[in-house]
């Protein structure tokens, strides 16, 4: 199922009061307040949950899996983002959270941050493989790639072409599972747990794959107080623990939600992390310009901190991020991976994108250069009329964007309460 | 070409100003996205820019550059008040540079400037009076245009 502008994010009119929070949070401008309610524009919304976070009355919505879909699947497999492991404080370990997950209605659970040292593994080896170009950019959050196909489309070149852990865990479940178990694989869900709305998008419409291994994914603010309460039933969990073999954690993956995280196992390459989505465009307006060249991996993710700052998680960024740290602390420099295994799938293309990342369509504006010429004209005379103070009355997020809006058709310069004001 | 197919904007560029590096080569490059010029002379145009710009902060006192788009090319003037370039052909040369060990610690200063405009440009004309000034004309030839 391959959708055209899928969006998770979307706005709850009833709720929509039509004030500006939303409007002037939108890093690509995306939203305009039209009849007293926020709308979105299709082509500009990236899904990085901006809106999301600054909303007062709760109108944004982000569409994840419910737990009805579930229902479809005759065996449900999770498996969570890392993030899950800052969740729940520091008397809950890692294989707890899991084991409770597990009772929270899955036949199985799966931890992430094995693949994600595998990841890590792989992105190293195509570094040494592709001296050029540089920096390369990783493809982990959705929403850069998604930022660099509409925004920067120079630089879909150079997104490093290997498939986040969560897409490799599901194709490496989905190879092995429907033998082991005698299942048709139809009937196998496979889910993942987020912090993020973007990998919803990710999942129905990839950006890099086919079709996604994934089946769908429960926000972790969903899915929470299941675990919650399933993890208050402790002494049954501690018995349950014994029952389940001890999953071996990866030193090097525990910390991949945090901003650096995804570069840290990197052993021969020069690595540059960036969080937030301000800091993001900014860096790849340098990239763009031709900057970071002596950079070998630049990690881009659009939440502040890293995916630990998603905005469907329930604790306190900060909190997690000192549980993932110390987690990070405990399991040191373990890896659990067999280098060996990561080059035979590497060099089997196993772990690749099935075609690379393609610019979206641009949105000039005119088709033909020389009215877009005309029309940028227009728009700065316009914009030098207007008062820019910025205030989002007129339903753009800024006077700048309100010109431009008059001279696609969009709006009309009278929408402006100080021109009105002063012809009157 | 008829002026009103022209579109003309100046930026001023203030020597020394750091802060704002990269500001005037972002902006160019969002206008010209907005003209619908293709992706390769966007990306072309934004690195050029971004070099003159730079040049411009690092060595002069002040500078102005100056942007005329048509539907066929991207011209880009950058003129500046500045110490100037006493040997052009030195200059254009790929690893040489004047810039002080304090610049180059920021990692500024590789001796790329010049002929990494050139490579990115279809024209390049330099034009420097020592002690008084630098002028610089890009010309990057649009490719997407189909009228």
């Amino acid at each position: 199922m391959k959708e055209k502008n899928f969006h998770s994010i979307h706005i709850t009119k009833d709720k929509c009061i039509g004030c500006v929070h939303c409007l002037t949070a939108c890093p690509t401008r995306a939203i305009r307040v039209r009849d007293g309610k926020a709308q979105i524009i299709d082509e500009l919304c990236i899904d990085c949950g901006e809106c999301l976070r600054v909303c007062p009355y709760d109108a944004v919505h982000s569409h994840t899996t419910s737990f009805a879909a579930l229902d479809a699947f005759e065996y449900k497999v999770a498996i969570p983002s890392t993030v899950l492991y800052g969740q729940f404080g520091a008397a809950n370990l890692p294989t707890e959270i899991l084991s409770a997950l597990r009772r929270g209605g899955f036949n199985e659970v799966y931890d992430l941050s094995s693949i994600c040292e595998l990841n890590c593994a792989a992105v190293e080896e195509y570094l040494n493989e592709h001296p050029r170009p540089r920096p390369f950019i990783t493809a982990t959050c959705p929403v850069v790639v998604r930022l660099i196909q509409g925004r920067y489309p120079a630089l879909c070149g150079q997104i490093l072409p290997i498939e986040p852990p969560r897409e490799i865990a599901a194709k490496i479940l989905r190879t092995i599972l429907p033998k082991a178990l005698n299942l048709a694989p139809e009937k196998i869900g496979i889910i993942h747990i987020t912090p993020c709305p973007a990998k919803m998008v990710s999942i129905n419409s990839p950006a890099t794959l086919n079709k996604s291994y994934l089946d769908g994914a429960i926000s972790i603010r969903d899915i929470y107080p299941q675990i919650l309460n399933a993890l208050r039933k402790s002494q049954e969990d501690a018995l349950m623990r014994h029952l389940f073999p001890e999953t071996q954690f990866s030193g090097i993956g525990m910390g991949w939600s945090l901003s650096g995280g995804e570069t840290r196992g990197l052993k021969n390459h020069r690595a540059v992390a960036v969080s937030g989505i301000q800091d993001t465009m900014r860096v790849l307006d340098q990239v763009e310009a031709g900057l970071l060249q002596d950079i070998d991996l630049l990690e881009c993710t659009v939440c502040p901190d890293g995916c630990v700052g998603g905005p469907l998680e329930v604790e306190n960024r900060f909190l997690a991020k000192s549980r993932i740290l110390q987690l990070v602390a405990a399991a040191g420099e373990r890896a659990v991976v067999d280098p060996k295994d990561v080059s035979r799938l590497y060099h089997k293309n196993f772990l690749s994108f099935d075609h690379p990342v393609s610019p979206v369509e641009s949105r000039p504006l005119d088709r033909d250069p020389a009215k877009a010429i005309r029309k940028a004209k227009r728009r700065e005379k316009i914009f030098a009329g207007l008062p820019r103070k910025d205030c989002g009355v007129c339903g753009a997020p800024d006077c700048w964007t309100l010109a431009d809006d008059v001279v696609r058709g969009l709006a009309h310069v009278d929408d402006c309460p100080f021109v009105k004001k002063e012809k009157r | 070409m008829a002026a009103e197919d022209v579109y003309r904007q100046e930026f001023p560029v203030k020597g020394g100003d750091f802060a704002k590096a990269g500001t005037v080569a972002c902006r160019i490059k969002e206008l010209l996205k907005d003209l619908g010029l293709d992706v390769k002379t966007v990306r072309r145009a934004a690195i050029a820019a971004y070099e003159a710009e730079m040049n411009v902060i690092m060595y002069a006192w002040q500078g102005r550059m100056d942007l005329a788009v048509s539907p066929q090319e991207v011209r880009i003037t950058v003129d500046d008040q500045g110490p100037g370039i006493a040997d052009i052909e030195l200059a254009m040369t790929e690893g040489y540079s004047t810039a002080t060990p304090e610049l180059r610690e920021l990692g500024f200063g590789a001796g790329m400037g010049l002929p990494n405009i050139k490579r990115n440009s279809d024209v390049f004309h330099v034009d420097s009076q020592t002690g008084q000034g630098t002028r610089l004309e890009i010309i990057i030839r649009t490719n997407g245009y189909k009228p």
